[in-house]
């Protein structure tokens, strides 16, 4: 096993704190949180953070003047030391920080803001971005920065993509101030969506039972439709079609497909292939991956279909893992829960052909740092348990 | 709808051992979900990990019928394997792979599903119901929409037995009495005129065998 799967369980400990002595109590953290962690308590002059209402969207962090939020993930020094790290092996000046979720796929992005060479930085919500950040590059000799943020109405943490906005704005009037010319920062927006083959859909409803969000609407006549407005592209609906008539941007059935036997290939046994949320775990930024795991980032674990899981068993994988967002943290309409009913459903299936122990299935949240960890090496364990019944 | 569920996967493999070259049939009728093209793409990698373990190779094709209950979508569909594959493994409901044995007389056909009833979907409880026990003479119009052929565990015309109790039948406490649902319906409706209608037996002849529609 590799190291990952080696290492004792992490302790508990938060991924975000207030730290006491630095606290101004100015509650400009309480007023971002976009899902009221933090209050003040005006009564012994504190602010609190309540650690099981945070969603580690990293916003508080990015917007402290006091410096007093610590935060595990993509802290500011991080950020700075790994794009320092990073910039040789791209030779460009161009930075392009994106938000997971609008972006899983650096090439497009490219596209998007008409760059060929560019240093990439991905992080879920690039709300957790600070000036200090943005500053520290331009300082360190990085000509251009564009941020992909998703559109606002569509960030998942709500209030990411609006500030990233305001911060954009106020940084380029200062930068030109400065003499960096009147557009340093390009701030551009999107959302990934479903896609539609009307060709193929055989209008059976699955997608109109499903959708969270009433997206989809199947009429007598003129068929199916999507309120693309609607669509908050969890990929629930993709990944139940009955007729592959519907596709998700960006993680689109090929694309996924095409990656299973790549990563497979790549790794070493016992493989592990993961299918993850994105908003369920926040890897390090220049974390060494263990050789036997393989991850593929999905916008929702509602975007696992069975057709990849079996993908991956067919192409040597030792056992498939859906690592979802506990049902609480669900960043979707509850899609989390019914995933965890279609893995469950595909497990079933396994299991009548004696393959049921392959499938993993499990909650996380980036809360606690390592808990991804835990359950992987957890279901290393059954999956050699399992190997040694069988064998006895 | 019709609603079927899969058959085990050892009794498929059973069946389909003879065999090396099948063709997996899909419906895109009546089933929620329908067993179409999906379904149809996931059996086969289901039996190929399997034959893998047992040690035995298949060769899959994959294709879905508009509707497998009928002789020329489906005529049309099967046509083209014909000539490559040894047997069809329909993903239909009982009714399709006899219109595949029926239009293809020397070509194999074994069911991947087993069919339960003509259901309701109740898509928010994640639950079908038998809806319609097919029986060619439909009283619904007398019984508040709901039907005490399929509803009630006996089958009554004419009801209730005075055996439920609290809204539940005698012979499975999990089922609600059908004819409670009928009178709690017909009250809403201000209909319980009805309910002292009496209803003759049944002309199960009327169910028939052949309809010219």
């Amino acid at each position: 096993m590799g190291a990952i799967l080696s290492q004792p369980a992490a302790e508990a400990k938060a991924a975000v704190n207030i730290n006491e002595d630095y606290c101004s109590r100015c509650s400009i953290c309480a007023s971002l949180c976009p899902y009221d962690a933090i209050t003040q308590d005006h009564d012994n002059n504190i602010m609190i953070l309540d650690i099981e209402k945070c969603q580690v969207c990293g916003i508080c962090y990015s917007a402290c003047p006091a410096k007093a939020i610590d935060t595990i993930y993509y802290s500011c020094g991080s950020v700075l030391s790994y794009l320092e790290k990073i910039r040789p092996q791209y030779k460009s000046d161009t930075l392009v920080i994106m938000c997971k979720g609008s972006a899983p796929d650096f090439s497009e992005v490219g596209r998007l803001f008409g760059v060929k060479k560019f240093i990439p930085l991905a992080v879920p919500c690039v709300g957790r971005i600070s000036e200090e950040v943005l500053l520290g590059v331009t300082a360190a000799g990085v000509k251009k920065i564009n941020i992909l943020a998703c559109d606002e109405d569509y960030c998942r943490f709500h209030r990411g993509s609006p500030l990233t906005g305001r911060r954009v704005i106020a940084l380029n009037r200062m930068l030109e101030q400065l003499g960096y010319g009147p557009e340093a920062i390009t701030l551009k927006r999107n959302s990934l969506k479903v896609t539609v083959d009307k060709d193929l859909c055989i209008a059976c409803g699955t997608c109109v039972a499903y959708c969270p969000y009433d997206a989809p609407k199947l009429e007598s006549v003129g068929g199916i439709s999507f309120d693309l407005d609607a669509c908050r592209g969890c990929g629930l609906c993709v990944a139940l079609c009955p007729a592959f008539a519907l596709d998700l941007e960006n993680w689109e059935r090929a694309r996924i497909s095409d990656l299973i036997p790549k990563l497979l290939a790549e790794m070493k046994p016992p493989k592990i292939l993961v299918f993850r949320c994105q908003w369920a775990d926040y890897p390090p930024l220049n974390g060494d991956m263990s050789p036997n795991i393989g991850t593929i980032e999905l916008p929702c674990a509602g975007r696992v279909e069975a057709i990849h899981v079996l993908e991956a068993l067919q192409n040597g994988a030792d056992g498939v893992m859906v690592v979802a967002c506990s049902e609480d943290d669900c960043k979707q309409e509850g899609v989390s829960a019914k995933s965890e009913k279609v893995v469950a459903r595909i497990k079933e299936k396994l299991a009548q052909i004696g393959l049921g122990d392959k499938l993993g299935f499990s909650a996380v949240s980036p809360r606690y740092p390592g808990q991804v960890e835990a359950a992987v090496r957890q279901f290393c364990q059954s999956l050699e348990g399992a190997k040694k019944g069988a064998a006895e | 709808m019709i609603v079927t569920t899969l058959k085990p996967l050892d009794e498929i493999l059973e069946s389909i051992s003879p065999y090396r070259r099948i063709l997996i049939a899909g419906c895109d009728g009546c089933t929620q979900p329908p067993r179409g093209i999906r379904e149809a793409k996931t059996l086969k990698q289901l039996l190929e990990l399997a034959g893998q373990l047992k040690g035995q190779e298949f060769e899959f094709k994959v294709t879905s019928v508009v509707k497998q209950c009928d002789s020329v979508l489906t005529t049309s569909a099967i046509k083209p394997y014909v000539a490559d594959v040894e047997a069809v493994l329909s993903l239909a409901c009982g009714a399709g792979p006899q219109t595949v044995a029926e239009f293809f007389p020397d070509l194999p056909v074994i069911p991947a599903q087993n069919s339960h009833f003509i259901g309701i979907d109740n898509r928010q409880e994640d639950q079908m119901f038998d809806g319609c026990s097919a029986c060619g003479d439909c009283i619904l119009a007398l019984t508040g929409g709901i039907c005490p052929v399929t509803r009630c565990s006996k089958g009554l015309l004419n009801g209730a037995c005075g055996g439920a109790s609290n809204g539940k039948c005698e012979l499975d406490p999990e089922r609600d009495c059908g004819w409670e649902l009928i009178y709690e319906r017909l009250k809403r409706l201000g209909r319980l005129d009805l309910i002292k209608k009496f209803t003759p037996a049944k002309d199960y002849s009327a169910k028939g065998w052949r309809v010219t529609p």
